[in-house]
């Protein structure tokens, strides 16, 4: 039984020196999570199902009552193995990261040990140095290219381009980030109370459909598990071209009546750290495609 | 907060216009535009992301930003006054409208091909026996029977007017 309990965050106002605790509704339960794929048995229990991705059940994808336990991963390639607009992204993300990178300085500087991408992307959101704070991937290119005077904004076609082609360097990969201590477990923290903290016209959270409502129709969409998604983006979409993880976030509180964020917000970093620390132990699959 | 704080920060709400419904700095806006949320658009081959006016303006309601100060309004128990005068057809429209009411998105209604599933089924709504003050109630602010619901308060968040609350409880209690 999910209890009622309000959310007092400790936060300076305006006018007050004093400390004013801002009032917040929480969608409970809110902390039946583990920072790894796996965890989703505790969840859906859908995992099995999509957990090889050559070994789904097409059958069930072909039932619209059954196609959402194997979470949406049927619509990612190599399954349908037809070039999709992706394929094409990710060689302007080749062409784009070339010229940024001659000298090896854009490499480094997005933290690729000795210029090695191979199991970059699988460690991003992560804590940074220079900035002391959790950054995203996407949020170091644009830092990056910035340095070689490029604009790429977060979030623009270009900039997702370049992070998919980094992906690409992972494909196959496990997700790996370690929330277990210090700043990129109080990410992790704050992005699980963002996850379930109610907001908008409507008052809904994250969870209210999916965690709560998994498997559950809004008009005419089934819900899938929050585990497993991080891995495929940034993903091809007809509508939205080439999205990342945080344009998907705010698509999201678009459709449910949140105002959304600019991608880079600190509250959409740490979102994106808690729903990449579910996807912890999943391959990175790209390039990916949505409908 | 103390009561003083709180007429001091209303005051001081009046002295400078907007801030009391002002959006965090880190939400996607344009302060000028009439619509003022923005969508992002993606434009293919360009590193900037372009934005366009989102068909609802979503600024008054508390957004996901950790710099958002204002409180999400709390749960508000109501009272129906005098005869329900209520249009059962108007309510049909309401109900079905994803810009009104939007309750076919969570709930079977006699008539739609794509419902929700998230609320209960309201096919019969009549046969259930609850008074109009309790539908009433339900619809505008469901917290106060549920605090953990999922189902919007469309009366304390403004979404729906008193007359447009009752056109609903007039169109579910003639659901035989
Ligand atoms: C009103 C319901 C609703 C709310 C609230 C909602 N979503 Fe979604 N979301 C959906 C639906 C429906 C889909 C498409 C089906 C699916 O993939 O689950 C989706 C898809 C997604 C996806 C893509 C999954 C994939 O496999 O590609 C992500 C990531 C996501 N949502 C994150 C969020 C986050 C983060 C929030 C809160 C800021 C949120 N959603 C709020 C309904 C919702
Ligand atoms: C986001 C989902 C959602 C939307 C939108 C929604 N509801 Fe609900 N509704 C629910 C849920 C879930 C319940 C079950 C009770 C609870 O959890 O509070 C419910 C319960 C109800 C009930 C009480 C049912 C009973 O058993 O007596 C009524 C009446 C109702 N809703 C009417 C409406 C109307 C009218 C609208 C549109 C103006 C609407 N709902 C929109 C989710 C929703």
């Amino acid at each position: 039984m999910r209890t009622a309990l309000l959310l007092a965050c400790a936060l300076t106002a305006v006018a007050a020196s004093a400390e004013e605790s801002v009032y917040r509704e929480l969608d409970y339960p809110i902390d039946n999570y583990l920072p790894k794929v796996e965890g989703d048995m505790a969840l859906s229990g859908t995992y099995p199902l999509w957990k090889d991705r050559t070994k789904l059940d097409w059958r069930m994808a072909g039932n619209p009552e059954e196609n959402w336990r194997l979470n949406w991963k049927f619509m990612d390639p190599p399954f349908n193995g037809a070039v999709h607009g992706g394929h094409f992204a990710l060689d302007r993300g080749e062409d784009l990261y070339k010229a940024l990178n001659r000298d090896g300085r854009f490499a480094a500087c997005l933290g690729a040990g000795k210029g090695k991408l191979r199991g970059l992307r699988t460690r991003y959101p992560s804590y940074n140095k220079e900035l002391k704070r959790v950054v995203g991937l996407e949020e170091m290119i644009e830092r990056c290219a910035a340095r070689q005077d490029q604009v790429l904004q977060n979030g623009s076609y270009d900039n997702s381009a370049v992070s998919l082609y980094m992906a690409s360097h992972s494909q196959g990969l496990p997700i790996r980030i370690d929330v277990s201590k210090g700043p990129m477990k109080e990410a992790f923290e704050r992005g699980r109370i963002l996850y379930h903290t109610k907001a908008g016209r409507l008052n809904f959270a994250c969870s209210s459909c999916h965690t709560h409502n998994v498997g559950q129709l809004v008009r005419g969409t089934h819900i899938t598990t929050p585990y497993g998604d991080a891995a495929h983006f940034p993903v091809y979409r007809t509508k939205y071209m080439l999205q990342s993880l945080q344009l998907r976030i705010a698509e999201c509180n678009l459709d449910s009546g949140v105002q959304p964020l600019r991608p880079g917000s600190a509250a959409y970093t740490d979102i994106e750290v808690f729903l990449t620390a579910l996807t912890n132990g999943y391959p990175v699959s790209v390039p990916s495609e949505r409908d | 907060m103390h009561g003083s704080t709180l007429v001091g920060l209303f005051l001081l709400a009046l002295a400078i216009p907007g801030l009391a419904s002002n959006p965090p700095p880190d939400a996607a806006v344009d302060p000028s535009a009439e619509i003022k949320t923005l969508a992002p658009k993606v434009v293919v081959k360009s590193g900037r992301l372009e934005w366009e006016a989102h068909k609802r303006d979503l600024t008054p309601w508390v957004t996901l930003s950790h710099e958002d100060r204002r409180p999400t309004p709390k749960p508000r128990r109501v009272d129906l006054n005098g005869q329900l005068n209520g249009d059962a057809e108007r309510g049909r429209t309401i109900a079905m409208s994803t810009l009104k009411g939007g309750c076919v998105n969570c709930h079977t209604l006699p008539g739609e091909d794509w419902p929700g599933s998230v609320g209960h089924l309201l096919m019969s709504y009549r046969k259930r026996g609850n008074s109009d003050a309790h539908v009433y109630q339900q619809i505008f602010d469901p917290r106060v029977f549920n605090p953990n619901t999922v189902m919007p308060a469309f009366g304390t968040f403004g979404l729906l007017n008193d007359q447009e609350i009752r056109d609903l409880v007039a169109y579910l209690q003639s659901l035989n």
